[in-house]
């Protein structure tokens, strides 16, 4: 057996080709870092009393945010983005 | 030196990468204390008026975690040795003064304390990390730098307080 | 026929879907970005009991319950170790797939449990961190691990986070006992985020993720995938401070793409508000939608077989195919209210409710898979946590 067949089961599903897909990613990814030229401007260490606000984290709650990502996994198709090195999900 | 083509380019290369690299100033050791002039809790707080004193200029902010440990740290180290000559400046530098009032309603100063929301004196004092501390000798020069406080810190900052509070 | 067994539960939307090991357990604990030279200065246990409810229109479907543990302790300035346990407990009728064809009406239960610890060293401007996890339930074993390191800038405004994954899981199947398959994932994460002001803080990473072995749903028929996939995940988030409102608006940005053929959007927000000296509000909203699996199939059954079989089925048998729900096109909105209240400088306590819901019709665009009942969940949280 080999990987999924570019050719549409039915219609409603679209298959764009993976090497698209993957340059779309890596622009997106270009992008994102071009955009750190504007307006960026970093705060000095007596400044970051904001950036301490413990709702300023990025991860949040950790059980809330692992319980609800995984609902989300186990009901949606996409997965994953937010770090690594966690089991695998029975929810193909 | 014969000057080639080729040497010019690496002199003119390594000018750019001059230019390029970050201002790298740092305020060390031996060099003289900027000044301070900030309001305190009561009147104005100068370093020209602690001139022959050792002075340990903090700078804190009340969402610092650290803080909270150092300030116990900076009531015994004035009682201590405030008799010697050391006087202990804490520096504030929350933007907003209601954040620090607080801070010190639940963790009591026993020594000097200034405000300072713009920021402008922990330019001077090249702070790179919060909280830093200064030591300034009798002399009027910076003595000593600390970034950060732990607990394990204590010891070794101590001891080169009273080193410093024995040089003239 | 096998279609029509009816006694055991579909895997999709079965307890085992839901009970099975969390994708990215150790993983959501990323080190905060401005903290990356020491260990927290202090340590922190949380217990957190959640709940989740399921239904499709007219039955109600599956209830979970989870009691959870986390906890975290600095043991030096340098070192930190945290972990967590989950026990999932799973009830309820299951649901059906395809909702025309039903899997079962029969009561089931199942029961998942999963723990994971993470160690972390700190050093100046860098850490690392080593994890391992494992998950366990009676058709379902999965043992991952995963190294990370982040690499913080002079000034703590920037750091880069890189992280390898591996995932080794084991499936078998209450309904076929001679079913023995093997899953194993190799993943990869790269990821950097930016002090962009005092007030801003933004983070992009990239996953690729690649998996080889048994992907089909052994409790559904037909269902045949590829035996590898292959995923790339963009994320992008984005926490701006409002000072003069004390409130945070938390936004993301999610882009999914795999080898079955499946491209998936995910937009969130949150409104972190403090309301007064010891309350904080935060109201959620996520929109999700995705575009069918390459081999998903509508509802439509071959006249002469009958349901769950596509037509043409036995005279031409498709490489892969899956009447999984879940490989359908379709879009999901997420609406949620947190409540946290600080009893103590060191205790708190938050209660979460949020409402789920999936339609084909409320996918981007509109092409949604058609033949789909809606599906609906209520999900609820409630915990405790303290610093000590």
């Amino acid at each position: 057996m080999s990987t999924a067949p570019d050719q549409p089961l039915v219609a409603g599903s679209t298959v764009p080709p993976t090497r698209r897909a993957l340059s779309r990613l890596g622009l997106a990814l270009i992008a994102a870092a071009g955009l750190g030229g504007c307006a960026m401007s970093p705060p000095q260490p007596w400044e970051k009393g904001n950036l301490a606000r413990p709702e300023m984290t990025m991860g949040g709650d950790a059980l809330d945010q692992r319980f609800v990502q995984h609902i989300y996994g186990s009901k949606e198709a996409a997965s994953g983005g937010y770090g690594v090195g966690g089991g695998g999900c029975g929810c193909n | 030196m014969k000057t080639t083509p080729r040497s010019l380019l690496r002199l003119s290369a390594l000018c750019l990468t001059m230019l390029a690299a970050p201002a790298s100033w740092a305020l060390d050791a031996g060099a003289p204390a900027p000044d301070l002039n900030l309001p305190g809790l009561k009147d104005a707080v100068t370093l020209a008026q602690l001139k022959g004193k050792v002075v340990y200029v903090d700078f804190w902010a009340s969402w610092c975690g650290p803080c909270k440990q150092s300030f116990p740290f900076m009531n015994e180290l004035q009682s201590k040795y405030g008799a010697q000559g050391l006087t202990v400046l804490a520096v504030n530098l929350d933007a907003k003064r209601a954040d620090a009032d607080k801070f010190l309603g639940e963790v009591p100063a026993q020594f000097t304390v200034a405000f300072d929301a713009t920021g402008d004196s922990a330019k001077r004092f090249d702070v790179k990390g919060m909280p830093s501390s200064y030591v300034i000798g009798r002399d009027g020069k910076v003595a000593a730098v600390h970034k950060g406080f732990r607990e394990q810190d204590r010891k070794d900052i101590e001891s080169r307080i009273v080193e410093i509070l024995g040089t003239p | 026929m096998a279609a029509t067994d009816t006694r055991l539960p579909p895997r999709g939307g079965k307890a085992g879907a839901i009970i099975a090991a969390a994708l990215s357990l150790p993983g959501v604990i990323v080190p905060a970005t401005a903290l990356a030279d020491t260990a927290p200065e202090r340590g922190e246990i949380a217990i957190k009991y959640l709940q989740y409810q399921d239904s499709q229109p007219d039955l109600s479907r599956i209830r979970v319950r989870a009691p959870s543990v986390y906890v975290m302790v600095p043991l030096s300035p340098k070192w930190s170790v945290e972990g967590s346990w989950v026990s999932d407990t799973v009830s309820g009728a299951t649901p059906r797939y395809h909702t025309a064809v039903s899997g079962a009406t029969r009561k089931m239960s199942d029961k998942r449990i999963a723990e994971d610890v993470k160690v972390t060293r700190y050093e100046e401007r860098s850490s690392y961190s080593l994890s391992l996890s494992h998950s366990g339930e009676n058709d379902y074993q999965s043992n991952a691990g995963g190294l990370s390191a982040s690499f913080s800038s002079d000034d703590n405004n920037r750091t880069w986070n890189v992280g390898f994954g591996y995932a080794a899981d084991r499936i078998s199947s209450t309904n076929d006992p001679t079913l023995h398959q093997r899953k194993n994932t190799v993943e990869f994460m790269v990821g950097v985020t930016q002090a962009w002001t005092a007030n801003d803080l933004v983070q992009v990473n990239l996953t690729l993720n690649h998996g080889h072995g048994y992907y089909s749903d052994p409790y559904k028929e037909p269902d045949i995938r590829p035996d590898k996939r292959t995923q790339s995940i963009l994320l992008t988030r984005w926490n701006h401070h409002f000072s003069e409102m004390s409130a945070t608006l938390k936004s993301s940005y999610r882009y999914y793409h795999d080898n079955f053929g499946i491209n998936a959007h995910t937009v969130g927000a949150e409104w972190v508000q403090p309301v007064g000296d010891r309350w904080t509000v935060t109201p959620e909203l996520r929109y999700y939608t995705q575009g069918a699996a390459s081999f998903y199939y509508d509802p439509v059954y071959d006249p002469v077989v009958g349901a769950p079989y596509p037509p043409g089925y036995f005279t031409n048998p498709p490489q892969f195919i899956s009447p999984d729900q879940r490989l359908s096109a379709f879009g999901a909105i997420t609406a949620g209210l947190k409540v946290a209240l600080k009893l103590s400088a060191d205790w708190t306590v938050d209660v979460k409710a949020e409402r789920y819901e999936q339609r084909g019709s409320w996918r981007l665009g509109g092409q949604g898979s058609p033949g789909l009942e809606p599906f609906r969940a209520t999900f609820f949280q409630f915990g405790v946590s303290t610093r000590f």
